[in-house]
């Protein structure tokens, strides 16, 4: 079937789910009051809070979820086959995705903007906190060990995508203090930037960087040595403030999202590619079953917990209007889902011209997993070169883009560790911890450091796509506990919450299942690192499901309404600004 | 009704240098103080020594009926085309596409104070009383 073909069906289904399943959501489960004063103008303050139009809003909240995480995981997933994989992203967005990031919007909006960590505190009980901060403190050491794997493997396979990315950052830094400087407007530098980043590919091409040489000499893998160094660099950069690089090249990767997504579609329409993987793949004995362990490897992409963080977040502050809550959380969830579908696209149709090509791409889940980005990258490499683009230079252009997500993700994920490990120590009363940023930094850098050196080429006894599953865990997880929460204000406004509980009962369900599932193989593998992080996490996902339960029990029983604020009157006095009569 | 052409709603746009930005997304959407991540919003101080803020609040006290936006200078997705547009509609499609997307392309300067589309000047160097000012200047040009 062309690959084309699929991306139109699936285009057509998210239309339908925005079109009716969000305003079922938006009138009969969170209850969208239009004459609601939001934090945005209860709160008014030009900085903070801003009513902001939602497409402005929309534009922020996009670009702050979307990333390089809904391309591993269904670019793994199509081991089961593209039906599967394409089902969940498009079911998990539509019932689950959209339920979760409209709902945690909702629901800050409802508590002043602040964020789900402290809404679990006060809507589910004062544990909810800290559970909140230790699922938040796995999620992020396995979205950092992930991502510098990830990025290890592709130096290794395209060792031409080095100098671009390395180039990248000093560029990006220039460029911000160009702009900052001169007071030029940005769009020009940065697209220069970006031209600037494609030549280098040229370059990368013909000085490929490789460090072979340097990994023999001390007996590692190359994949190990690039994950240190990128540990390192990300020690540095999560130092620097964020207006020196990361925002920046932020805002380079911007350009670099709308290029990639208009190279596949427009790939897809010229080439005409058909899908050469099987609908369902019949998978070798052995292998995970797609029950559960499908639905934790798309987590991003049919679901993501990490949503309702930006959510809550910032994006909350900004809602001009209740009703904006469907634009801007339904709609970054499609605008995910279709990044996912890209992906899946990209992984059956553009990696392989026949299905021999692609069962020799995918014999088994560990080769699967280990090769699923590089998959991706030689797919959208395909793609391009549709339009006229030599593969080699395509697929370096894919790589660098794929990296350029992921670096970005991995400065993030540090600097929010960070701050995790110092707020855990400052509940924990290790004031000592709380107040030293060295230590806190050293700690968010080594211990995704560890979890990153473990993977193997099948010596180590497990795979990348083991790890990336327990990421997958802790990421619904997190959605499950802000699903949990949604659930809870939903109950105690009075409104029918099955549709906020049964995505809700399915992702524990699914995680709960694939963690007692992984457990048992890593005890009789004698994983001794696995096994116990393994456990520590399905016993937060117990936790989570009893306070869960305790605090629904608690709703129904007693049905308090949520906390709000006022509703405005008709002449708008009630959104008058707090600091208005200030200058 | 007078006859009388109704006065068009103004959007005035202020584009927020990324150099302001403060903690991360996330669940650090908040307060970073001394490292530590903490929910709420800035001092009361920094809100009311913020350039943007105070234009913002300038315009929207004194001219209730102006739509005032924030905008990050990196959200090119909605300055570009918005700008486009405007700039197009402002004058009656007689700006040229080149004109128009000059305009669009100028609109990613940070500080910007944009009156429809139409950039008047920058928000640092006008401060509150001068943006106030250029966008009345604005929105009178507009209206004769």
């Amino acid at each position: 079937m062309p690959a084309i073909v699929i991306a139109a069906v699936c285009g057509v289904l998210f239309f339908a789910g925005y079109k009716w399943y969000s305003a079922y959501l938006q009138k009969s489960v969170y209850g969208v009051d239009p004459a609601f004063v939001t934090p945005a103008h209860q709160y008014a303050d030009g900085v903070d809070f801003v009513p902001t139009n939602k497409h402005v809003v929309f534009g922020h909240h996009f670009t702050s979820v979307a990333g390089a995480a809904p391309i591993v995981g269904p670019a793994i997933a199509v081991f089961w086959g593209w039906g599967p994989a394409l089902v969940w992203i498009v079911v998990g967005t539509i019932f689950a995705a959209g339920v979760h990031d409209m709902g945690s919007l909702a629901v800050s909006v409802r508590h002043g903007a602040k964020n789900i960590g402290t809404i679990a505190h006060d809507v589910i009980s004062t544990r909810a906190r800290t559970l909140f901060l230790l699922i938040i403190f796995f999620l992020l050491t396995l979205v950092n060990a992930v991502f510098a794997v990830v990025i290890g493997n592709l130096f290794v396979a395209n060792p031409g995508a080095v100098i671009p990315i390395v180039v990248e950052i000093p560029l990006a830094i220039f460029i911000g203090q160009y702009i900052y400087r001169t007071k030029s407007a940005a769009l020009v530098p940065s697209l220069i930037g970006v031209v600037g980043l494609y030549l280098l590919i040229w370059v990368g091409q013909k000085v490929p960087i490789e460090l072979t040489g340097l990994a023999d000499a001390i007996g590692v893998e190359p994949r190990n040595v690039w994950v240190v160094l990128l540990f390192a660099y990300t020690f540095v950069a999560a130092r620097l403030p964020v207006w020196l690089l990361l925002q920046p090249r932020d805002y380079i990767n911007s350009h670099q999202l709308f290029i990639a997504l208009a190279v596949i579609g427009l790939g897809m329409l010229v080439g005409w590619n058909t899908v050469v993987a099987p609908a369902v793949n019949d998978v070798p004995d052995g292998s995970p079953s797609m029950f559960p362990f499908l639905f934790i490897t798309i987590a991003c992409g049919a679901i993501s917990g990490f949503h309702s963080l930006v959510s809550s977040g910032t994006t909350a502050k900004q809602i001009d209007k209740e009703q904006d809550v469907r634009h801007v959380g339904y709609l970054g969830a499609v605008g995910e889902g279709s990044l996912a579908v890209g992906a899946v696209l990209a992984a059956t149709a553009g990696v392989a011209a026949t299905r021999a090509d692609w069962d020799e791409l995918y014999p088994d889940f560990a080769t699967a997993s280990g090769g699923a980005v590089g998959n991706f990258v030689n797919g959208v490499g395909e793609f391009a070169t549709n339009l006229g683009i030599p593969l080699d230079l395509a697929v370096i252009f894919a790589a660098v883009v794929v990296i350029s997500f992921a670096a970005t993700t991995m400065d993030t994920g540090v600097r929010l560790q960070r701050y995790i490990v110092q707020e855990i120590a400052e509940i924990a009363g290790w004031t000592r911890l709380a107040r030293n940023l060295t230590l806190a930094s050293i700690i968010a850098v080594v211990v995704p450091l560890a979890m990153a050196m473990l993977p193997g080429g099948g010596e180590a006894g497990y795979t990348f796509g083991v790890l990336w599953q327990l990421f997958g865990t802790t990421n619904q997880l997190t959605a499950g506990l802000a699903l949990a929460v949604v659930a809870v204000w939903v109950t105690q406004r009075r409104r029918n919450p099955i549709s906020v509980l049964i995505p809700l009962v399915f992702l524990l369900a699914m995680t709960a299942w694939a963690l007692v599932v992984n457990l048992k193989n890593f005890v009789e593998a004698d994983q001794w690192v696995l096994a116990p992080l393994d456990l520590i996490i399905f016993v937060l996902a117990i936790w989570l499901v009893v306070e869960a339960a305790l605090a629904l029990r608690k709703s129904w029983g007693s049905g308090a309404p949520g906390v709000g604020g006022t509703p405005s009157d008709d002449s708008g006095t009630a959104r008058e600004p707090d600091y208005s009569d200030r200058t | 009704m007078d006859g009388a052409a109704a006065p068009t709603v103004t959007r005035v746009v202020l584009v927020r240098p990324w150099t302001d930005g403060r903690a991360g997304g996330g669940c650090c959407g908040g307060e970073v103080r001394d490292g530590v991540c903490r929910d709420g919003t800035h001092p009361v101080e920094e809100l009311l020594a913020d350039p943007v803020g105070q234009a913002w609040r300038a315009v929207r006290r004194e001219l209730p009926d102006a739509d005032v936006q924030v905008v990050d200078v990196a959200n090119t997705a909605y300055l570009l085309p918005t700008t486009f547009r405007a700039v197009r509609r402002r004058s009656g499609e007689r700006a040229g596409v080149l004109a128009s997307l000059r305009a669009a392309a100028r609109a990613t300067t940070a500080g910007s104070v944009l009156v429809d589309g139409q950039w008047v000047g920058d928000v640092a160097e006008l401060g509150p009383d001068g943006v106030l000012a250029a966008v009345r200047r604005a929105r009178a040009a507009v209206n004769t």
